[in-house]
């Protein structure tokens, strides 16, 4: 069998050219054999490139086409393209990499060429092996599930619901709103948090297209994309959620008559009843039962006053248990969101030794109206501070703890020192390393503060210590370096505000595998590309929103999550999806059943046929990785476009002039 | 012939062998200054910090003629802390290193002076004695200090604390020999 190869060397402007001599690899390959047609030209990706791809198979009855270009990441669904409009099978195409894999990682322009003629003469060989194959559709199931109720979850869900899409909002917490529902203002335009998140968590509530599951975990994902497969387990929470209406008078006629247990929602400023409401905007408005400190739940032996104050209404339910739920759905939404850095970390400063040394989450809490002091910022003796040290890139930009800038600390920060000044008129002295309000009115609201008189510092604060070392309650010294006096201060406060830094969630890299996609080394979620797919993950049909992908404001957050939900509707619209052929497949045959390939597969994509007693390969959920055909003992298992002929005619002709 | 190296190139080959970041990396942050309990008193005419921002900058005079790196007390405070992770406790041995070459050490300080004599005494015999390595710098003292310095020598004599005659180590050959190949400085004995 003799093939009719058509090879095209791009130049891609002087990106190759520049270290290949284009002209000569084009002349080498048409003396290759089976070479029918060789040329060069500037722009293969070009529309006259394509059309003169096409022209060229239909004029010269070429069979085989290579174009040796950019990565196949880029272009090579383009000329597969252009193959296939060609009028032959979009599969006798490839593609060789000569810029990646050459021109911009070679200074030789003599041996660079002399590579490009190498990894031509290899796709040369290749190609007469290459099969026509299929691309397969798998339909996408309309249904989508988003993990994670914060302020990306919750804009996901409304936007998709909207769309008229069935939504699975699955949260963690007894209630949904997240990290924003716990602020008190938001930058830079200090719009109330609550005012503008709760009525859009009411609107899940009683959407009709939102089935939402607080106090609930994903157990289990299977599938693939269109067609995945989910466990849910909703978590006891010892009431019906059905019939509580949230009146907390189970709250008030508890046993216990005064909250004595630290209340999480609070970050532990404020105390709370073994049944309590998260906050009075809690949604669902259901009470929980927490059964570490309820009586009846420890011991089984209370008065169970709750009961009788719940009356006819029944929603008490002491034998609740944790129940699974199934579901099936083609999209997956990941807005799992973050955790603060833990400023114990960073002893020098004195969180959890002195008292009045705080994180930036707490002081939300205290300056909230719902919060435990009811709004007043206060010192632990209950007196307003005089004077208040915020300090900056607390377990940011320190190789000690974490490299990366947070993103919005900066701006939190100088909103914590507009709002310590308007509530208690202290002196404030906010210690910065550079200060960085890139984004929309941020530099104004910086200048706004600055008028205020809050005082800049631009030094990172080395040490925090007691005034009196006796007591830790005391009036403590802050240290640093003026970098711009270029003197040491040592700025004696009231209390100390630790502006600490994002982190990926604990659980990020058991998430992580959960779903099969993948983490950065700090454990954010990876987008498919920094810049053209940041919401994408490597697995199809499970997207990114907010800050499980990396630290992150409101207004990005929410613009992510629109993007992740469009996304998912381009998915469920187009209603279909095709999936790369490259598969593998099992020789029945030769198959002895040995079951050595089934734990080896990364996605679980082979199963056992007991019948037949061989393996059977799932295309839809095989990703073409080739470690069931490297491991199968009996040489089985084959993989579509990367058959053994055709990566040992490869090799041959790389090292074919050695 | 490759170009003569800048200030900065030379003080980054002083430190290759260090562990910590290049210098370039320094954002200027002064945890190293307000972490320092000597910059931090007031001691050092240039912090540390500015003193790398000084390095960076090219300023070599100006840095040679500092104090800095001379008071420097060795308690790694800011390597430890520095979250750009150079090592600057290093930087302040490499400069020390460096003006003692280059000879540029300044005149009536008493940190050369007393490492000069410090590191020719182990050179010479393998141990530290203090007499002669006190005296190095006792003349730079007030008289009444120096009086109180001599009081202390003689009770730490006189309890047996404080030896006579210089100690010497055994197979001193053999510690030259080493000594020959970390220091740059060519022999020992020259």
């Amino acid at each position: 069998m003799s093939n009719r190869i058509g090879v095209y060397v791009c130049h891609c402007g002087t990106n190759i050219a520049s270290m290949v001599d284009c002209k000569a690899v084009a002349e080498y390959a048409a003396t290759l054999p089976g070479v029918a047609l060789s040329r060069d030209y500037k722009y293969m990706c070009s529309d006259p490139g394509q059309t003169l791809i096409q022209q060229d198979i239909k004029e010269h009855k070429l069979d085989r086409i290579i174009v040796s270009a950019c990565s196949p990441l880029l272009h090579e669904h383009t000329f597969r393209n252009a193959t296939r409009q060609g009028g032959i099978n979009e599969f006798f195409f490839q593609m060789v990499n000569i810029r990646e894999h050459d021109a911009w990682v070679h200074t030789d322009r003599a041996k660079a060429t002399e590579k490009a003629k190498d990894l031509i003469r290899a796709a040369v060989h290749r190609v007469p092996f290459h099969k026509p194959l299929e691309k397969k559709t798998v339909p996408i199931k309309p249904d989508v599930l988003i993990v994670g109720g914060g302020i990306a979850g919750i804009h996901a869900a409304l936007t998709l619901a909207n769309a008229g899409k069935k939504v699975y909002l699955v949260e963690r917490d007894a209630t949904i709103g997240g990290h924003m529902a716990k602020f008190d203002k938001t930058f830079p335009t200090l719009d109330c948090a609550a005012c503008i998140l709760t009525p859009k968590m009411s609107t899940v509530k009683t959407h009709p297209n939102i089935t939402m599951w607080t106090y609930s975990d994903v157990t289990k994902v299977e599938g693939f994309v269109g067609n995945y497969k989910v466990t849910v387990r909703r978590n006891p929470r010892y009431i019906i959620e059905e019939l509580c209406v949230g009146c907390s008078e189970c709250v008030e006629a508890c046993v216990f008559k005064e909250p004595k247990f630290p209340d999480e929602f609070n970050l532990g400023l404020g105390k709370r009843k073994p049944v309590f409401l998260p906050f009075p905007q809690a949604t669902p408005l259901v009470a929980v039962i927490d059964p570490e400190t309820c009586i009846q739940l420890k011991t089984g032996k209370c008065k169970k006053t709750c009961v009788e104050a719940c009356g006819d209404r029944k929603a008490i339910d002491f034998s609740q248990k944790a129940e699974e739920k199934e579901i099936e759905v083609g999209t997956i939404i990941l807005s799992t969101g973050f955790k603060i850095f833990d400023a114990k970390r960073i002893p020098y400063y004195g969180y959890g030794t002195y008292s009045n040394v705080f994180t930036a989450l707490d002081i939300e809490r205290l300056v909230n109206a719902s919060g435990p002091t009811g709004g007043e910022l206060v010192l632990r003796n209950g007196q307003k501070p005089k004077s208040v040290a915020i300090v900056h890139c607390v377990g940011s930009r320190d190789e000690n703890t974490n490299k990366y800038c947070s993103r919005v600390c900066c701006m939190y920060s100088l909103k914590l020192a507009h709002l310590v000044k308007e509530r208690t008129g202290a002196e404030v002295y906010n210690f910065y390393i550079d200060m960085r309000t890139p984004g929309k009115g941020f530099e104004e609201f910086y200048s706004k503060v600055s008028g205020e008189g809050v005082h800049m510092i631009r030094g990172k604060v080395a040490d925090v210590f007691l005034e009196n070392p006796a007591d830790k309650s005391g009036r403590m010294i802050v240290q640093a370096e003026d970098t711009l006096l270029n003197i040491m201060r040592k700025v004696p406060v009231d209390m100390v505000v630790l502006g600490v830094g994002l982190e990926a969630q604990a659980d990020a890299n058991d998430v992580r595998r959960q779903f099969n996609i993948s983490c950065s080394t700090e454990g954010w979620f990876l987008e498919r590309h920094p810049k053209l797919a940041p919401v994408n993950t490597f697995t199809d049909g499970i997207f990114l929103a907010g800050c499980c992908q990396g630290p992150k404001d409101i207004p990005d957050t929410v613009a992510q999550a629109g993007a992740a939900a469009a996304e998912a509707l381009a998915l469920i619209d187009a209603g279909s999806v095709e999936l790369e052929p490259n598969t593998a497949f099992v020789v029945e045959q030769e198959c002895s059943g040995c079951k050595t390939c089934i734990p080896m597969c990364p996605y679980t994509a082979i199963s056992r046929n007991e019948d037949k007693k061989i393996a059977v390969i799932n295309e839809a959920l095989c990703k073409g990785c080739g470690t069931c055909v490297a491991a199968c003992p009996s040489g089985a298992i084959k993989q579509n476009l990367f058959e053994d002929d055709e990566i040992f005619e490869e090799i041959n002709g790389v090292l074919a002039h050695v | 012939m490759a170009d003569k190296p800048t200030f900065r190139e030379e003080i980054a080959g002083v430190l290759h062998a260090s562990t910590g970041n290049p210098l370039d990396v320094c954002m200027q942050c002064g945890t190293c200054s307000a972490t320092c309990p000597v910059a931090s008193g007031g001691f050092m005419d240039n912090s540390p910090r500015r003193i790398i921002a000084m390095i960076n900058a090219g300023l070599k005079e100006r840095v040679l003629k500092s104090n800095t790196y001379w008071y420097c007390a060795s308690c790694y405070h800011c390597t430890v802390r520095c979250p750009r992770g150079i090592d600057i406790a290093e930087l302040m041995y490499g400069l020390k290193r460096y003006t003692v070459w280059h000879a540029k050490t300044q005149e009536g300080m008493i940190g050369p002076v007393f490492s000069e004599t410090f590191v020719k005494m182990i050179v010479r015999t393998g141990r530290s004695y203090e007499p002669v390595l006190a005296t190095s710098y006792l003349f730079t003292l007030g008289v009444p200090e120096m009086i109180q310095e001599a009081q202390t020598a003689t009770s730490l004599m006189l309890k047996g604390r404080l030896p006579l005659l210089p100690a010497r180590i055994k197979r001193l050959d053999n510690f030259k020999k080493v000594l020959k190949r970390i220091i740059p400085l060519g022999d020992p004995d020259e």
